[in-house]
């Protein structure tokens, strides 16, 4: 059975008179272990999917199906639960909250899992130097490099062990090397650990070397699965 | 997320805006001082009004019930029973204290159809929750010292001065020691007048007046050491042979007065008349700041109960003899019940005034004035609460700018697993604790406000008069105004943090994190 699904999604948003269709009736199934990169241009529609398998967002119609399971009757906070949980997000920006450490703003995400102090503190120092970023938990964002804030991103990201890692862009404000670095941690997630990766990317040969499965979208609509 | 996560975000979220959130604080910090120093001054008033009848619960204790005045029964004879008769003035006894209990109107209540005789007494003293009945009168009598004769106003105490607050008190020496001794007990007010004879200039010092009685404003010791001069010493009390009334009463209008009897023989001019008992001054009673029920400082001194009824039939004065004469006996002026528990008060003088009497009691002067109080201080506390007002858009101004810089963050805590519900906590949290710090600092400020206030004032007040009985507390900041400000600080924020609150869970973490 397929991690991830989407089956038939549609997914609109109304711009004050028209209507932008950002997906067209996309079903897409990520299988367990896949590393799936979805490519596209921008405006294709596949950060909208990347969205949308994260529970950030709901489709206009059509059903994400996490495991088998509809993610369409969950509540607004059974819907948090499963972003905290099932998922992990990785974003182009890195999205770290600037006034944090890197220790801090990974054991952000363990907090919000409702764990105490201590347990953080050692968690988070090991899900650093799981990304090779021992020596740098206490330092700010800023204080580092691109590569650097993306690990620390990756480590928040598995800090509640989800299934499936989603990554947006990941490499897209790196240099070649460093996106290879941080291309090769989230390889290593997918094959030491068992995780699901989706990425989305513009950059088709990033997504040939790593991916297991390509799929490509164009205006809202899979051009090849 | 565990509370004391989100208090701790909360916490470094205020941090990092130290100037900002300082200022809100401090927006906090007048509003509540504001409504501490009003409501403080307001219950400050209020002690200092209420400080001695609160103070002594047994004042809280004590009913007044009157039987009808002289005129009431009068008028019943006129109008039959069912006591048509106009209120005013009915349950007062246009007796021997024509300027008795007027200060302390007795509220409405039907006029009397029970005559307060020893009957009546017996009865009130069987009443439940009832601890003692004492008939209060008193009569006017000429009575000599040294030399000297005055018309004095004499009472009758009982016996028994354990539950009776009034003669607790004494400056010098003790209560009558038997109920059969020729024993006095004398008031500060007769010593005064004992004292007026050495110092004919000052001897109308400032008469108290009003149910408001402020003690002399000499000193202990001087008082104390006055009235052992007059311990021991006697008292001649002159009264009237039942025979011959002296024709001079007859009318209503005494002839011979207080002051312009001072020098004359008076003894000689009517000795005739009058027998002469002679008493002997066992104690000096203390007069006391506050409330002072049935003027009780305007008696100069009191002699054994039981003797007292004795000598009040040969002491009635002019108007009681007419009344008397044309209504028949009138009874005790008032009596006053002590019940055994406050709680009583109430049910004890309904049940009293069903059985046909006049009651007052001084819960109702204090209610009245606590709700008078109640509304002062709403008052003041509202003027205080502007200004909180101001406070709290304050507040919601500081939330939602810093919501607006925060909204990356508030996307980023979404996306990695924050809830909606978590987020609002967040800064609700803030909101209280910004709430807090203002309503503590505020408190301390009132405080502060209020010190400095006291002390000016009192320095003031020292320079205006010269001297003062004691320091004045102008402010009273109690502990239920003190957590009380802080709450309702803390709820304003709350209030004010609703709409910011609601708007950080709205936050689409799809919009906050779309790149820079």
């Amino acid at each position: 059975m397929a991690i991830l699904e989407a089956r038939n999604v549609t997914r609109e948003y109304r711009m004050k008179a028209e209507t932008v269709r950002a997906l067209a009736e996309v079903s897409v199934a990520v299988e367990r272990g896949d590393f799936m990169a979805i490519l596209g241009t921008s405006g294709s529609g596949k950060s909208t999917l990347l969205n949308l398998f994260g529970g950030l967002d709901r489709p206009t119609s059509g059903e994400i199906l996490f495991d088998g399971q509809s993610l369409e009757p969950l509540s607004s906070w059974e819907m948090s639960r499963y972003r905290l949980r099932r998922v992990g997000m990785i974003f182009q920006s890195f999205n770290l909250i600037p006034t944090m450490t890197a220790r801090e703003n990974v054991a952000l995400a363990l907090a919000f899992a409702g764990q105490g102090q201590g347990e953080r503190r050692r968690l988070s120092l090991e899900l650093l130097d799981r990304v090779g970023l021992l020596k740098r938990a206490d330092h700010l964002p800023s204080e580092l490099s691109g590569g650097e804030q993306q690990r620390v991103s990756i480590a928040r990201a598995i800090a509640n062990e989800p299934q499936v890692l989603l990554a947006d862009e990941p490499t897209g404000n790196l240099d070649s090397s460093r996106a290879a670095e941080v291309m090769g941690v989230l390889d290593d997630m997918r094959l030491r650990d068992g995780k699901t990766i989706v990425l989305v990317t513009h950059d088709r040969e990033l997504a040939d070397r790593f991916a297991t499965r390509v799929i490509r979208l164009k205006d809202g609509k899979v051009i090849t699965g | 997320m565990k509370f004391a996560d989100i208090i701790a975000l909360a916490w470094r979220n205020l941090r990092q805006a130290r100037l900002r959130t300082s200022l809100t604080v401090i927006g906090v910090v007048v509003g509540v001082a504001a409504i501490v120093t009003m409501v403080s001054f307001g219950l400050g008033l209020q002690n200092n009004l209420l400080r001695d009848a609160l103070a002594r619960i047994d004042l809280f204790t004590s009913i007044t019930v009157m039987g009808p005045g002289t005129d009431a029964l009068l008028a019943m004879r006129d109008q039959g029973q069912d006591g048509a008769v106009n209120d005013n003035g009915a349950g007062e006894s246009k007796g021997e204290k024509s300027e008795g209990a007027a200060s302390t109107t007795p509220e409405p209540s039907p006029t009397p159809t029970r005559m307060l005789d020893d009957a009546a007494i017996a009865e009130l003293q069987s009443l439940s929750g009832v601890r003692y009945v004492v008939p209060n009168f008193s009569f006017s009598n000429y009575v000599r010292f040294e030399g000297r004769t005055r018309r004095a106003f004499i009472g009758g105490a009982p016996q028994s001065i354990e539950y009776n607050p009034r003669f607790k008190k004494f400056l010098a020496g003790h209560h009558f020691t038997a109920v059969g001794a020729r024993e006095v007990v004398v008031t500060e007010r007769f010593v005064s007048w004992v004292r007026s004879k050495k110092k004919p200039n000052e001897n109308r010092r400032r008469r108290p007046g009003g149910p408001f009685q402020m003690a002399p404003t000499r000193s202990e010791e001087e008082r104390a050491r006055e009235a052992n001069g007059i311990l021991g010493k006697e008292i001649v009390f002159l009264i009237p042979r039942e025979q011959d009334a002296p024709p001079s009463a007859v009318f209503g209008i005494p002839i011979i007065d207080a002051s312009s009897s001072e020098n004359g023989d008076f003894a000689s001019e009517f000795g005739a008349q009058y027998e002469e008992i002679v008493y002997r001054v066992v104690g000096v009673l203390k007069a006391e700041d506050g409330f002072d029920i049935n003027n009780f400082m305007e008696t100069d001194m009191f002699i054994p109960l039981d003797q007292a009824k004795e000598f009040r039939d040969a002491n009635r004065d002019p108007m009681s003899r007419i009344g008397e004469f044309l209504a028949g006996d009138t009874g005790y002026q008032n009596a006053e019940v002590r019940v055994i528990d406050v709680a009583q008060v109430e049910s004890v003088k309904e049940e009293i005034r069903k059985r046909g009497f006049r009651v007052w009691s001084l819960t109702n002067q204090i209610e009245e004035v606590k709700r008078i109080f109640l509304i002062v201080n709403s008052a003041l506390g509202l003027i205080g609460g502007i200004s909180l007002l101001v406070a709290s858009f304050g507040i919601s101004n500081t939330m939602i700018m810093s919501i607006r810089e925060r909204t990356r963050e508030i996307g980023v805590m979404k996306a990695i697993g924050g809830s909606d519900g978590e987020i609002m906590r967040i800064f609700f949290v803030e909101a209280s604790l910004i709430g807090l710090a203002g309503g503590a600092l505020g408190v301390m400020g009132g405080w502060g406000i209020d010190r400095l206030a006291d002390t000016l004032a009192n320095r003031w007040i020292l320079k205006q008069v010269g001297q003062t009985l004691r320091r004045i507390e102008f402010f009273s900041i109690p502990w239920y105004l003190t957590t009380g400000a802080i709450l309702f600080a803390i709820v304003v924020s709350l209030i004010a943090a609703i709409y910011p609150a609601l708007r950080a869970a709205k936050v689409d973490p799809i919009k906050a994190l779309r790149y820079e």
